[in-house]
């Protein structure tokens, strides 16, 4: 499911977390219940055409990026159940820092996930400050971690190695 | 000097000659005077009888019995004395005897026992000597144990010790890493090296991320 998800839309750099897909689900809900409203409104009437309300950046962002008409609605419809499948279905990576992470690491972050790693992958945050420095990162199945801490423990041997050596330069000398 | 010695000699012949006359005179006066005397014999022994029985009146008187009794009272008290004498001489020489023989008999005794109690006090010394030096030796190996269990276990505690402090110094210094560079990093300057470990395990993730 996850890959008919990956071939389906492009999501932007500014939507990096499944809250995020969620009120852009909420939104795409809204202006889709707004749309038929206007439509049933026309029917009555007789009045032709819609009334496009304003939308969030994030939504514009996702609509250009994808080349969506908003107006049509087979592809509104479309849109609206992919991505509620999108948000229950892409894949969240777990991204736990030392300091509060600020949008534009994350957007950076979350550009370079669906670049390389998949193009509908979100991240959710969380905050260790013991981890000092990098990432603790948690995958659907696997932890890696990338924090320093993990780095200076793993490099504990170092510290001894240089200890020993340093011992084996001191001369011993026996006790009376 | 001569003529004193010639003096002399016929000083002394002269002597003995006169002497030699006077014993041949006497002689011939004895032989006269015996013819007398043939006839005078019965007269003198009843003379000598009758002095002699006037005599016996006047020997046993009071005064010779006195004399007597003072000459046996003096002749006891020399024989007392002599015997005291003798008997004190052998009570001396008995009792230099007994004193020499107790002398020697102790000494022998003495001896005798002296060298039973050099015996005695060289065994004890020997045996005293064997204790001391079985208790030397044994405290000896008491003591070459005690080092050898004290090196090994200052060998084994030095060990420990340096594996504790290496351990230990690791974690300090991690620790204090920890708290000087806490928060010193943005998540900006931290991006590169995040960035580089994913791209480290990207394939991980990946097929993670399409299970």
């Amino acid at each position: 499911m996850s890959e008919l998800v990956a071939t389906t839309y492009v999501l932007p750099p500014a939507l990096v977390t499944r809250a995020d897909l969620a009120r852009l689900v909420r939104e795409v809900e809204a202006l889709d219940n707004d749309l038929e409203a206007q439509k049933a409104r026309n029917h009555a009437t007789g009045q032709t055409g819609y009334h496009m309300p304003t939308v969030s950046r994030g939504l514009s962002d996702f609509v250009e990026l994808n080349k969506l008409d908003l107006g049509n609605d087979q592809a509104r419809m479309l849109l609206k159940e992919r991505m509620k499948v999108m948000k229950d279905k892409a894949p969240i990576v777990h991204m736990t820092f030392a300091i509060e992470a600020d949008p534009a690491s994350l957007q950076y972050l979350v550009a370079y996930m669906r670049k390389e790693l998949h193009p509908q992958a979100l991240i959710s945050v969380g905050l260790q400050p013991s981890l000092v420095g990098g990432v603790y990162l948690r995958t659907p199945n696997h932890v890696h971690d990338f924090s320093l801490r993990a780095k200076l423990a793993e490099n504990r041997g170092v510290i001894q190695q240089d200890i020993e050596a340093f011992a084996g330069v001191i001369e011993v000398v026996e006790a009376p | 000097m001569t003529i004193w010695w010639l003096a002399f000699v016929v000083g002394s012949l002269a002597a003995v000659f006169a002497g030699f006359v006077w014993v041949i005179v006497s002689l011939n006066r004895l032989q006269r005077g015996g013819g007398v005397g043939q006839k005078s014999v019965g007269a003198l022994n009843k003379a000598y009888t009758d002095i002699a029985e006037e005599d016996a009146t006047h020997l046993f008187n009071k005064e010779f019995r006195e004399e007597l009794r003072n000459r046996g009272r003096l002749r006891f008290e020399k024989i007392i004395d002599e015997n005291a004498m003798f008997l004190k001489q052998d009570l001396d020489m008995t009792i230099s005897q007994l004193n020499e023989y107790m002398k020697k008999e102790i000494s022998s005794k003495l001896d005798s026992e002296f060298a039973a109690y050099a015996k005695a006090m060289h065994e004890a010394q020997e045996l005293a000597l064997g204790s001391l030096q079985k208790t030397a030796q044994e405290v000896e190996a008491q003591r070459v144990q005690l080092a050898e269990a004290l090196k090994k276990d200052v060998a084994e505690r030095e060990v420990a010790l340096v594996k504790v402090y290496e351990e230990n110094m690791a974690k300090i210094v991690e620790h204090y890493v920890l708290q000087s560079l806490g928060d010193q990093f943005d998540l900006k300057s931290q991006l590169p090296y995040i960035v580089a470990q994913m791209e480290a395990n990207k394939q991980n993730i990946i097929e993670d991320m399409r299970l």
